[in-house]
């Protein structure tokens, strides 16, 4: 039997656990634990704070619901970010978006990607604190396009390989090594950018 | 010059998705190819830098709203399935009531089938048979007119 002084200080599987008995309390903390984490996942994927609370609410409504599915195999909050991940992936393809990312992603995919320049020649954010390196990453992924962004974010912080983002996302894994390479090179040339309005 | 598939295969040997045969090809074309390498360096220096500078954000809501925005949620999505396994259920009962009924019927319709089929197609044919015998009884008291065919 749990008691309510234990939640603080239980581990993640063992809140999984009362929460598979239908504990709130449990799955509550367990929400406190990881929220931010998940919100600032969907907030990455989504660019926008009204989407990113909907869909980490509706991921953990889901986690919820499917609870009992969850063995451990990944720690909880791995398991809960491709939940959220999903739910940004599904969100992102009903709304398809902008006319202007259709045609850079035509452009991607006719231009061939050795007429682009190198990734990245010099450190474009050397000397820069690491709060503000983060900002500015952020800042330079909103500026990528949902499905170069979604790529991108699959393989860098979901640590996906190509084959499994190839089936994630609904692409063939030809198309995911362009949009990852596009959505490097654009991003070195975004943080590049921002270096030159730093130096001047 | 590069192309556009070993440009794919660089990017690749830095997130190790070749294998040993496509890594060690890569790696030949590496040790004589300055540009080549510059853009592993590059590639490597970028995942690197994203990798540990994954942007954060927290939650606008306090965490008392946060939950209770879920809960409602939870409640509502389990009130759904609630509703809809009521209505699953009810259709059950309906069958398990209907079920004798219909296949009763439907011996009934098999039985009666070919009968009326035959009756229609004696009909149709005009045929009345000849031994055909008919009785008619009339009562004007009860105002009652009773005809019976053999």
């Amino acid at each position: 039997m749990s008691l309510k002084s234990d939640y603080p200080s239980a581990a993640d599987e063992q809140l999984v656990a009362w929460a598979k008995d239908g504990d709130t309390e449990a799955f509550e903390e367990l929400i406190h634990r990881h929220r931010d984490k998940i919100y600032a996942r969907a907030m990455i994927m989504m660019r926008n704070e009204v989407d990113a609370v909907d869909l980490s609410q509706e991921a953990w409504v889901k986690s919820w619901q499917r609870l009992h599915q969850f063995q451990g195999e990944s720690s909880f909050a791995t398991w809960m970010t491709r939940i959220v991940i999903n739910l940004c992936l599904d969100q992102i393809r009903r709304q398809k978006r902008t006319r202007a990312e259709s045609i850079e992603e035509m452009q991607e995919e006719s231009g061939g990607v050795e007429r682009q320049m190198p990734v990245v020649e010099n450190n474009p954010t050397e000397g820069l604190e690491s709060e503000e390196v983060r900002r500015r990453i952020d800042e330079a992924m909103g500026k990528l396009t949902d499905a170069h962004r979604a790529v991108l974010v699959l393989h860098e912080f979901e640590g996906l390989e190509y084959k499994e983002i190839a089936k994630r996302v609904g692409i063939s894994i030809g198309t995911v090594m362009s949009r990852l390479f596009y959505a490097r090179r654009r991003l070195a040339s975004l943080l590049q950018s921002l270096k030159r309005e730093r130096s001047e | 010059m590069k192309t556009t598939e070993f440009t794919l295969d660089l990017q690749a040997y830095v997130d190790g998705e070749l294998d040993a045969k496509h890594r060690a090809e890569v790696e030949r074309v590496l040790a004589n190819d300055a540009d080549a390498r510059s853009l592993v360096q590059g590639l490597r220096q970028l995942s690197d830098l994203v990798r540990t500078h994954e942007p954060i954000a927290q939650v606008p809501e306090s965490r008392e709203f946060y939950w209770s925005q879920i809960q409602k949620r939870i409640a509502a999505v389990e009130a759904r399935e609630a509703r809809s396994n009521r209505e699953a259920s009810s259709a059950v009962q309906w069958l398990r009531w209907l079920a004798p009924a219909l296949g009763v019927a439907a011996v009934a319709v098999m039985v009666a089938l070919p009968r009326w089929d035959a009756s229609v197609a004696e009909f149709a044919a005009g045929g009345v048979s000849e031994d055909t015998v008919s009785m008619t009884f009339r009562s004007d008291a009860d105002g009652v007119t009773i005809h019976w065919i053999n």
